[in-house]
């Protein structure tokens, strides 16, 4: 053989073998387990703002670990948690134990959160809540801190401030059709899904409104899956509501909504109306859901200068609006800066910088509390509250509450039909 | 010494004559060793994990066998008895600090006391009436559950129980153990003459009756030792998981330990058992395709019960073992005549 074919065989070969070891050189990726029930849209949620967050990452070169650059591997975990509790706990174990995932995401239904946590806890791994509202989730950080300081809720706010941006939604359309309408006394009607978590909400509207100088004329407490209202609502119409304050976080929502539309009742319906923050709700009230308002997490609103390109890009490649589960998203930024400054991805050494980093993404500011809850108020997360308005979902608060008014927010509208019912009384 | 040698060489005699010579019974035999000996080749944490729930809810579909299987009184709301003892185990726990050796035996006989509350109304239904009235229990409890959330925790449940040992390993041997003592006194009380009896009240009642035997006493019975296991079961549970939830009590629980008992085989303890050994860790399995889980699990369960009516676990037995026609023992299916009486098997 020529001297110069045998070196051409060493120099193939030499780079086959540099080849083969390329993979070996990269830098592991970091895996971030999303866990949630990914047969449901809160799921989906979790996942797709996941996926939106972790490809702009990696397109950017992935997250700087002590210099070396290391892209995001996410793990798809479905926790199945609305059927079954063991199915959750099995879940978070696998990510954990099979998939060796490095950081936690997710988790909706709290009874499932709860145990989830704990099997985050005993393995030391960081769990970004990203579904679970309820206050004891981050109370547990309080009472056991060295047990439970990796959990940190990143979406939504806690249960008590959703409650106090309820009332806040209330009062500000109480005031709206005092305005116009100029009523002495306004009237509302409580309507809450018969489901445990609304039964506290019932209790604090029925001490409160009287408080706020409206009058309670009757609580309905109309089944979560109910698909005919009309008994209750002709019963409120009969009773002169002037607001239907809603509370629901189930397909009620749709019929109550609709009806109150088809029955064209002279009252604004506001408060807590899960179905309504979705795209389909239009499509599913047939339009007549028009002008009722809901919390909301997202809409297309300069929340942060975040907010739209998420929003858009999440309309362009999901078809819908993101729901407040894709906070995901927010979450795999937070950690990235977390990440970046504490230079490791070891849980202890990351909890104090998480509990000190400060970042702004598409819900508002981020900064933890004490028990590694996500601040709610001026400056930080708010939440907001959209109506429909001739089929778009539009952001009506915070319209100058505390300063904050977010650009893009429009005015909230009495709907017409109230308008034209109490003008024509006059 | 004699006799202790002695006392060997019968077991030893009796393991080979008995246990040897049924594929069945050798199948039981090395399911009991693998289960003991799993750990000292796998630690694996969430390979523990599966078989410890699926050990929980093994016993608690022998308990549902034990009821429904055995003296037809057909229960669809079985997840009261494990609930039950479930938040009775937590609540004592954790107000009351009772440690868990005793927390798990007071919630079952909680499980006790609701099976002879739920047994007394329920003697004079049967069929359709009976299944809906025991369904209806359960959904009771929730409300009463939901009604009182400063007692029960509400939506929440009852959180921070003990756990049932600090290692993953010794809760795994823990719940193992106990499924196999407890599963063996089921299947013990139902070859017994009590069991006998359950067997014929659910053949015929009224001719168990006209035989003089109070059968109200024996379907009493059934309903207090189904409530007993179910609620180890659901003490076990309450434990592993370190909180109890209105999930303890929820429909689906019930229905999923219908669906385990029939597919694994009703009327013989084993078969539930086997049933919740298949179908509890193929769930798991299917979390590779998650979009089709339910649906592949849904039409794996309807093909074996078109295929195999009576579960398929007897479905398997009568493949590889015969039944003598004369002295109904039996013997494996490449046997021509019977091991005992010699008979033809063909």
């Amino acid at each position: 053989m020529k001297r110069s074919s045998v070196f051409g065989v060493v120099l193939l070969f030499l780079t086959l073998v540099l080849c083969s070891g390329f993979h070996a050189w990269a830098a592991d990726p970091i895996k971030i387990a999303i866990v949630g029930p990914m047969q449901f849209t809160q799921g989906e949620g979790h996942w797709n703002g996941a996926t939106m967050a972790a490809e702009e990452i990696n397109k950017a070169g992935g997250i700087s670990v002590k210099g070396t650059k290391r892209t995001i591997e996410l793990i798809k975990v479905d926790s199945n948690e609305f059927l079954s509790i063991p199915d959750a706990t099995n879940a978070m174990e696998l990510a954990i134990s099979k998939h060796k995932a490095d950081f936690v995401m997710g988790g909706f239904r709290t009874e499932a959160v709860l145990v989830m946590q704990d099997i985050a806890m005993d393995n030391k791994k960081i769990f970004l809540g990203c579904g679970a509202a309820h206050p004891e989730l981050c109370e547990r950080v309080t009472k056991d801190y060295d047990r439970y300081k990796y959990w940190f809720r990143i979406t939504p706010i806690n249960s008590k401030h959703l409650v106090a941006v309820d009332f806040i939604l209330l009062d500000m359309v109480a005031k709206a059709i005092t305005k116009e309408l100029d009523i002495p006394k306004l009237k509302v009607a409580i309507v809450a899904e018969k489901a445990a978590w609304a039964d506290p909400m019932v209790k604090i509207a029925e001490g409160k409104l009287p408080q706020m100088g409206m009058e309670v004329v009757g609580v309905w407490r109309p089944s979560p899956t109910a698909t005919d209202t009309t008994a209750e609502l002709s019963a409120i119409q009969r009773a002169g509501a002037h607001i239907i304050f809603t509370t629901f976080s189930s397909s009620v929502g749709i019929p109550l909504a609709k009806q109150a539309g088809e029955l064209k009742i002279p009252a604004a319906v506001a408060g807590i109306n899960v179905e309504s923050q979705k795209d389909g709700f239009w499509k599913a009230t047939g339009g007549k859901g028009d002008y009722g308002l809901t919390v909301n997490t997202y809409a297309r609103v300069k929340i942060t200068d975040k907010t739209i390109p998420f929003f858009d890009k999440y309309l362009e490649r999901y078809k819908e609006a993101p729901n407040y589960n894709a906070g995901t998203y927010d979450g795999l930024y937070l950690l990235k800066t977390a990440v970046e400054k504490a230079e490791t991805l070891e849980a202890d050494k990351l909890v104090p910088v998480l509990e000190k980093t400060e970042v702004t993404e598409t819900a508002g500011k981020l900064v933890f509390t004490k028990d590694h809850d996500v601040t709610w108020g001026p400056g930080f997360v708010t939440a907001i509250g959209t109506q429909w308005q001739d089929g778009k979902n539009l952001c009506v608060w915070p319209n100058g509450w505390q300063g904050v008014k977010y650009e893009g927010t429009v005015e909230y509208k009495v709907p017409p039909v109230m308008v034209e019912h109490y003008k024509k009384k006059k | 010494m004699g006799i202790i040698w002695f006392h060997i060489r019968k077991a030893f005699t009796l393991f080979r004559s008995e246990v040897l010579v049924l594929p069945s019974r050798v199948a039981v035999l090395v399911f009991v060793v693998a289960l003991l000996v799993l750990p000292v080749f796998t630690q694996d944490p969430y390979l523990l994990r599966v078989l410890i729930f699926t050990s929980v809810f093994a016993i608690f579909a022998a308990s549902w066998d034990l009821l429904s299987g055995f003296t037809g009184q057909m229960n669809f709301g079985h997840a009261l008895f494990f609930g039950v003892a479930a938040y009775t185990s937590g609540l004592i726990n954790v107000h009351f600090k009772v440690p868990y050796f005793l927390s798990i035996p007071v919630g079952a006989f909680a499980g006790v006391l609701t099976g002879l509350i739920v047994g007394i109304p329920c003697l004079r239904l049967r069929g359709t009436y009976l299944a809906l009235t025991t369904l209806a229990f359960p959904i009771i409890l929730m409300g009463l559950v939901f009604s009182f959330p400063d007692v029960t925790g509400g939506e929440l449940g009852v959180m921070g129980l003990e756990t049932l040992a600090r290692s993953r390993i010794h809760v795994y041997y823990a719940s193992v153990i106990s499924m196999l003592v407890l599963t063996s006194i089921m299947w013990k009380i139902t070859d017994s003459n009590t069991g006998i009896l359950f067997h014929a009240i659910r053949e015929d009642e009224l001719a168990v009756r006209a035989g003089g035997i109070n059968t109200t006493r024996y379907k009493l019975l059934a309903f207090c030792l189904s409530g007993f296991f179910a609620g180890i079961a659901g003490g076990l549970y309450a434990h592993i998981m370190r909180t109890v939830g209105p999930s303890t009590l929820e429909v689906s629980l019930s229905f999923q330990v219908i669906i385990w008992s029939i597919f694994g085989g009703i009327a013989s303890i084993y078969g539930p058992v086997a049933g919740v050994f298949i179908l509890f860790p193929l769930a798991e399995v299917l979390r590779a395709f998650p979009k089709y889980r339910m649906l592949i699990f849904a039409i794996l369960v309807l093909l074996t019960l078109i295929f195999m009516p009576q579960g398929l676990i007897p479905w398997i037995r009568d493949k590889i073992e015969k039944e003598c026609p004369r002295c109904k023992v039996r013997s494996i299916a490449t046997r021509k005549t019977c091991r005992i009486c010699a008979a033809s098997l063909d």
